[in-house]
């Protein structure tokens, strides 16, 4: 099986409460499928409230699927098996600055991981965290450093230290890129596809950015109210989409 | 006409730590029925001069200029009350954060209606006005393309999505027909279907109403497609400033020439996962900038004579400020 990631039919109903007895269902997802092979990027593009961060909160796990399935190079993931799959499949959020617990040092926040994930001895974990550190082009001192003290191009960085610790097989950016000036977003971005390139890890770019999505990734799933509107190879999305919502989105990017 | 013409801004703030400057005499002029392109990073003060134009500094500010005439007037040398005067008539200025903008305890309709000007209202009977006050209202909300208004005047902030709230503040601030709009960043929290919504709709108030537009961003490519000219700030120095196509083209300063190459969109020749061009180093906080050219421990081309600050230097209509531009491309001499 050489598929990372597959997905099949996935979808999310949200329940929301508008009387004692009765209740509304919001459909978050409905019947989304794609694959991701490792060393490949999948795009998610759609405007807000279509379902990009449901299908990212699923596939990492802090949500239940209420149908479809999720297969791992060939298992499948049930979500009480959380600590098992988040070593394979991590997450990045949008805002670095926020995500980051400002009490603690770097060290400390990548000891938790550590911890919490592997049977690594003290000694192996500072070895581990000291060769994460100087992959992501940051020095060993920023372990002692608290998060206020980076700048935000060296906080998206720290971010990605955190994801990237556990060597995980998959990255999903949740808007990771949105919130960077060009020069920061254009470093991250080069840092992204050098990474890719050394280690064959897959992402998941989930992004307004059409322009970086034209650059960055292989295949491009357009979602629309839960709905998948258009997946295939990049450039084929872009040249001939298949629905009009899409077309309208592309457009608007090119306008 | 030359509308704002502002000569070597310069704004303080009195820290602990001694006095930080964070934008460092900057020019800045605007002609009727243009539209400017302000680019620059977070921190480069880009909203700060948008916030001095507006007269909306926080007191603790040490706002001083050579020249900051409005329509010929020095806004800085008038009283107090006549700059308000001026400002509030002639500039409005749409907010980043449109939801968080406004008041978030009175329904929109209540407050579009205060946002229309009182001279509008002068030749109305008394009792008519607060109908007319909200037909005014109705009126600016079709013009910003929200036809569906009754629900829209009725609802408070927090309920509408962020794309009407942008469209009711671009409303709010059209309301008294001023003569230039700041937009500050207005794009961030939008979709890429409705940004492009939102510059057709401030592109049509430039030409119908000759409106000028002072469009902050730190995306270079929106700003690029949608204006004449545009000033690159880094670090509150002005770096370069021009018509937007002659600047894109032939960049002088190694900032912009920077700015211009990390964007994919600008190079059609970029292959598919490349590596983009970015300069090393990160944007230094506003309590540890480097003396003379703020960009020199970035700059690939820095020298010794970098430490002291270059002189804004005028090509026709092109200004820059490197002591070591770069050079035109071949086939443009």
């Amino acid at each position: 099986m050489s598929d990372l990631i597959e997905v099949r039919d996935l979808g999310k109903t949200y329940r929301k409460a508008t009387g004692f007895f009765n209740h509304k269902e919001i459909i978050a997802l409905q019947g989304v499928s794609f694959r991701l092979q490792a060393g490949e990027t999948l795009a998610v593009v759609g405007e807000t409230g279509s379902g990009k961060s449901t299908l990212a909160k699923l596939l990492v796990g802090i949500e239940q699927p209420d149908q479809g399935e999720i297969w791992y190079a060939g298992h499948q993931i049930n979500c009480n098996q959380y600590r098992k799959t988040n070593q394979f499949i991590r997450y990045i959020f949008q805002d670095a600055a926020r995500s980051l617990n400002p009490n603690q040092k770097i060290a400390e926040i990548l000891h938790a991981v550590l911890r919490y994930s592997t049977v690594l001895s003290f000694s192996q974990r500072e070895q581990k965290i000291s060769q994460t550190l100087r992959l992501l082009g940051l020095l060993n001192e920023h372990a002692n450093y608290y998060p206020h003290m980076f700048s935000g191009g060296q906080l998206q960085r720290v971010a990605l230290a955190r994801a990237l610790i556990l060597d995980p097989k998959v990255l999903i950016l949740d808007e990771a890129l949105t919130a960077l000036d060009p020069s920061l977003r254009a470093q991250i971005v080069n840092l992204l596809l050098e990474l890719q390139q050394n280690t064959g890890i897959a992402y998941l770019l989930i992004t307004n950015q059409l322009r970086l999505v034209r650059h960055f990734a292989d295949h491009t799933l357009v979602l629309h109210r839960g709905q998948c509107l258009d997946y295939g190879p990049t450039a084929q999305v872009f040249a001939s989409p298949q629905h009009d919502y899409s077309r309208k989105l592309i457009n608007s990017a090119q306008y | 006409m030359q509308l704002l013409d502002i000569r070597n801004l310069t704004l303080e703030l009195e820290t602990p730590d001694g006095i930080v400057r964070a934008v460092d005499r900057v020019n800045l002029s605007l002609r009727e029925g243009e539209i400017r392109g302000l680019v620059g990073e977070s921190g480069s003060g880009k909203s700060l001069i948008a916030k001095a134009i507006m007269g909306v500094l926080h007191q603790r500010w040490h706002i001083s200029a050579d020249r900051f005439s409005w329509c010929g007037e020095d806004l800085l040398r008038l009283p107090y009350q006549r700059q308000r005067e001026i400002i509030s008539r002639d500039i409005a200025m749409i907010y980043q954060e449109p939801s968080r903008s406004m008041d978030p305890t009175a329904p929109i309709g209540e407050q579009l209606a205060e946002s229309v000007p009182d001279h509008l209202v002068e030749g109305v009977s008394w009792w008519q006005r607060g109908f007319f006050r909200r037909k005014r209202a109705i009126n600016l909300l079709h013009k910003v393309g929200i036809r569906d208004h009754q629900s829209v005047l009725n609802s408070y902030p927090y309920q509408l999505s962020e794309g009407v709230c942008q469209k009711i503040s671009i409303a709010m601030a059209i309301a008294k027909a001023p003569k230039l709009l700041i937009a500050d960043e207005p794009t961030t929290a939008l979709e890429s279907t409705t940004q492009a919504q939102l510059f057709r709709l401030l592109a049509s108030f430039n030409q119908l109403k000759g409106t000028s537009i002072l469009l902050i961003s730190h995306e270079l490519e929106t700003v690029a497609r949608n204006t004449d000219t545009l000033s690159v700030l880094y670090c509150g120095q002005l770096v370069e400033a021009g018509d937007t196509a002659e600047l894109l083209k032939n960049p002088r300063h190694h900032y912009t020439d920077a700015l211009i190459r990390s964007v994919p969109e600008f190079q059609p020749e970029l292959a598919f996962k490349q590596q983009l061009y970015a300069l090393h180093g990160s944007i230094p906080t506003l309590q540890h900038l480097p003396i003379g050219c703020r960009l020199g421990p970035r700059c690939p081309n820095a020298r010794k004579e970098c430490v002291k600050t270059p002189q804004l230097e005028r090509q026709q209509n092109h200004f820059y400020s490197c002591h070591f531009p770069l050079q035109r491309s071949a086939d443009d001499e």
